[in-house]
């Protein structure tokens, strides 16, 4: 076992156990940073794996710029749990089941797919080169993805926008 | 094409413009005059006028007719069934038409005085209109589906007239009881004329008698039976009188027209109409003769009590009509065609004199009237007691006549019974005529002093006259008249007439006494005015109640109707119609709020299937199960 | 040398999986996002580990992609919580169902 097959399996062992303790938090606060933390392990596998740029953006975005939306929205709407279970049995009970069974399909194909064995070689890939593959390769692709994050910056500022006074809407506005 | 057959055809062209006349003046007032009542009342005259020349000169045209004329066109033709339209002109039908024809311009003018400034006075001619057509195209129709419609029309025109003041409300009232006991019999009048398509495919009443000769005497009484239903209802007769004096809620002039000259005469003339086909089955005969004598009687004796002057000539229409029906249920169809001629003058004369009195005073009480002075006024008086005394059967007046040859048909039966119960017909007849003179003219308890003149308004006075110099002179033109009608004699029983002296003279002695009596009890100074029925309440008040026929039809309305039929569709549809279809529309709405739970929200459960199906796929694929 | 290439996927699986409980089970639309994020970031960590495998830089092309489209879905979808929150002063789906049912 290397040392990288080590850091490997801390890192999963940080993700899963953040990512499982976000879920379960009844604290949407609390859910969150676990979920940074998540991130962060995320970043760094992959770092690991190769990828400074895309851990570098998993860090600034996710880490950065959503979780601290999400915390943004989280305190803004001062939402308090209703009910004292953070699951309801009626719902949770299926999705476990469904989870279990999707996991075990997952792990009986990762492990049935010839070729799943191999073990796989450490390599980086530079920012210089993936920024000169990406442009070279999918140059409109990102043009369309800038569209559409300004059409999704559009679309969230109107569906924010406070509605004016007399219209339907208005009276059951719980103004912030 | 047309102009040239109507120009060959001078009958047909005639008989057109007869009928069709009153129905162009009917649907041009109500549509475009109905706001100019002069004008309108001018155009309705007018045509009917018109439609009077026309029948008249039909009349003089066919003095003797061998061959009745039928023009027919193609209509109705399925299968072995055919059924023509067109006109039918024999003596009966002519003499029918020009009675109409006649009593409606005298009504119609006479209404010009009666009506005047009545808000609905457009709207009053046009309905007067509408009958006239009506009932001129059912006397010369040429079979029965067509006699029938119009028949119909004439009962819808009668509807309109009684409720014509639709805001009194015991005039629609009687309005919708008239039309829904007419209706009553009208029902097995259809029933019948279905009865005669079926088994025989034809229903021109020309050949109606001898159409039917394939059918089973049995089956032939039974239609004769179900087509005497709606003579029944159409002319008052027992069990279905009841609507008449009711229906004397209309105008007078409409009672003088359709309530017991020319429309409840109907039933009688399809009795004529059809003679030869009812005198194949004795039964029926009999079942006829036995109606009409029930219905006389009967009405005669509600007659005797009544102090509502309209309601008194009602009873006395009815009592007329079972009459005529004795008469041609005793096989004699002069007397009873007669009688209707006669009966149809001296009754519109009745009506229309009594509707200057009530028209003038105001009410429709005979003593009231008595005592407010009606015998000053003295052309609609002497009019009154002229009808009234052709009404009794006095000689020479028309009546007599008429009255005498029905009786002497009757004493052409077997059966003694028929002619003791005409004879007390004619008495009471003439008892409760003249108890009516004699109240009008010494009222009790004197008159009142005070009187306004009386002012003569000759467009209803005119009418009068006529009215009055035709009761006196129809009866000397009986032998004219047989000739007139005998000449058609195709088939059909001819009167067995029987000159007899003594039946004379029981015929003149039953109404003189009649009016005697009512001169004892009414006429004298010192009489106190009370009839010999009053003097036993129990029997007074079992005639004035109409010996409770209208409770029973009321109480039987109530239980078998309300209670029981329509208690049981009403159930009906509320227990199984209803609550069939608001289950299956709860059912459906209950099912859609089910369904809409799925399609709004319960986003999780969706995801759920979402995931649980990409998985459901993945293994199918995955594993190569396909 | 680093991992066989069925351990990442197996990792992959597993974010994935507890992403998903996450958008099922949680009645909570605010979790469900993160949910729905957290299986966005498995399927990341796959790419990313594909490519390593396959030593091609197409797989963090596709991941840069999914960060794009992760960041426009939580701001649409924030913003739309909000508005929801906004008209039923709830973040239930289950509730914001129904009051929305209503209003109709």
């Amino acid at each position: 076992m290397s040392l990288f097959s080590v850091i490997f399996y801390i890192f999963a062992a940080v993700i899963v156990i953040s990512t499982a303790m976000a879920v379960t938090r009844k604290n949407l606060v609390h859910a969150v940073i676990y979920l940074i933390v998540s991130f962060f392990g995320s970043a760094g596998l992959f770092y690991l794996l190769g990828a400074p740029l895309l851990a570098a953006l998993e860090i600034i975005i996710y880490a950065g710029a959503i979780m601290i939306l999400f915390l943004f929205i989280v305190m803004m709407l001062k939402v308090e749990e209703t009910g004292n279970r953070v699951f309801a049995a009626k719902q949770w009970i299926p999705a476990a089941v469904l989870s279990v069974v999707v996991f075990a399909l997952m792990a009986y194909l990762s492990f049935a797919v010839p070729g799943g064995q191999t073990q796989m070689r450490a390599a980086v890939a530079e920012p210089a080169a993936f920024g000169t593959y990406l442009f070279q390769h999918h140059w409109l692709s990102i043009e369309i993805v800038s569209l559409l994050l300004l059409v999704a910056a559009i679309g969230a500022l109107y569906l924010g926008r406070h509605r004016e006074k007399g219209q339907p809407e208005g009276e059951r506005e719980a103004r912030p | 094409m047309m102009f040239d057959i109507l120009a060959q055809n001078p009958n047909l062209a005639v008989i057109l413009a007869a009928t069709l006349l009153p129905l162009a003046a009917f649907v041009v007032v109500l549509l475009f005059t109905r706001s100019r009542p002069k004008l309108s009342a001018g155009l309705s005259i007018g045509a009917m006028g018109g439609s009077l020349l026309c029948a008249l000169f039909l009349l003089i045209r066919h003095p003797s007719m061998d061959v009745p004329l039928q023009y027919a066109g193609r209509w109705l033709i399925s299968g072995k069934i055919n059924i023509p339209v067109g006109f039918l002109l024999d003596p009966v039908s002519i003499l029918m038409l020009f009675i109409v024809a006649a009593i409606s311009f005298l009504v119609q003018v006479y209404s010009l005085g009666y009506m005047a400034g009545d808000p609905g006075f457009s709207r009053y001619f046009a309905f007067l209109s509408l009958f006239g057509w009506a009932m001129e195209s059912l006397a010369v129709s040429p079979n029965l589906l067509q006699l029938y419609i119009f028949w119909e029309i004439v009962g819808l025109s009668s509807y309109l007239l009684i409720g014509f003041w639709y805001q009194k409300f015991s005039a629609s009232q009687a309005g919708k009881k008239a039309f829904v006991m007419t209706r009553l019999g009208d029902i097995g009048f259809f029933l019948g004329i279905l009865l005669l398509l079926f088994h025989t495919g034809r229903l021109d009443i020309a050949t109606l008698a001898a159409a039917s000769t394939g059918m089973s005497p049995s089956m032939t009484t039974l239609a004769i039976l179900l087509i005497f239903g709606g003579i029944i209802g159409k002319s008052a007769q027992f069990p279905l009188m009841t609507w008449l004096p009711d229906a004397m809620e209309g105008p007078t002039p409409v009672s003088a027209l359709l309530h017991s000259a020319t429309m409840v005469a109907a039933g009688v003339f399809l009795f004529v109409r059809i003679f030869p086909f009812f005198s194949t089955s004795q039964s029926a005969m009999t079942v006829c003769l036995a109606v009409g004598t029930v219905s006389m009687l009967l009405s005669a004796t509600m007659a005797m009590v009544s102090r509502d002057i309209k309601q008194v000539w009602a009873f006395s229409s009815i009592s007329q009509l079972g009459f005529m029906i004795m008469g041609l249920g005793a096989g004699s169809r002069f007397a009873g065609m007669f009688h209707l001629t006669t009966h149809a003058g001296f009754k519109a004369l009745l009506f229309l004199c009594s509707g200057v009195f009530i028209h003038h005073f105001g009410t429709n009480d005979i003593e009231t009237l008595g005592r407010s002075g009606c015998r000053r006024q003295v052309i609609p008086m002497v009019c009154l007691v002229i009808a009234a005394a052709a009404l009794s059967g006095v000689p020479p007046f028309s009546g007599f006549f008429s009255k005498e040859s029905i009786l002497s048909a009757l004493a052409g039966l077997e059966n003694p019974f028929w002619l003791v119960a005409g004879f007390l017909g004619a008495f009471l007849t003439a008892y409760y005529a003249f108890r009516l003179v004699f109240l009008l003219l010494f009222p009790p308890g004197g008159m009142d002093s005070n009187h306004e003149p009386a002012h003569r308004n000759w467009a209803m006075a005119a009418p009068l006259l006529i009215l009055a110099f035709v009761s006196v002179v129809l009866g000397f033109f009986g032998k004219d008249l047989m000739q007139f009608l005998g000449s058609s004699g195709a088939g059909g029983a001819l009167h067995k007439e029987a000159h007899r002296a003594w039946l004379t003279v029981i015929a003149l002695a039953m109404p003189a006494s009649g009016i005697v009596l009512a001169w004892f009890e009414f006429g004298r100074k010192s009489s106190d005015r009370k009839g010999f029925v009053e003097r036993i309440p129990s029997l007074a008040d079992f005639f004035s109640q109409r010996w409770y026929l209208d409770k029973f039809y009321a109480a039987l309305v109530r239980r078998v109707v309300d209670g029981g039929l329509s208690a049981l569709c009403a159930g009906n549809d509320r227990k199984v119609i209803d609550e069939s279809i608001d289950t299956f529309s709860r059912s459906v709405i209950g099912a859609g709020r089910r369904v809409s739970m799925w399609h709004v929200g319960r986003l999780q459960q969706k995801l759920f299937v979402m995931f649980a199906v990409v998985m459901a796929l993945v293994i199918y694929f995955g594993f190569n199960f396909g | 040398m680093i991992v066989p290439f069925s351990h990442v996927m197996i990792l992959s699986g597993v974010v994935f999986v507890i992403g998903m409980f996450a958008l099922l089970a949680r009645r909570n639309l605010i979790m469900m996002l993160l949910g729905v994020e957290i299986m966005l970031n498995a399927a990341a960590i796959a790419f990313v580990g594909a490519a390593l495998r396959w030593q091609d830089m197409e797989g963090h092309s596709i991941v840069l992609f999914i960060i794009a489209v992760a960041a426009t879905e939580v701001s649409i979808g924030l913003a739309m919580i909000v508005r929801a929150h906004r008209r039923t002063g709830s973040v239930d789906p289950e509730i914001i169902s129904l009051e929305s049912k209503k209003e109709e």
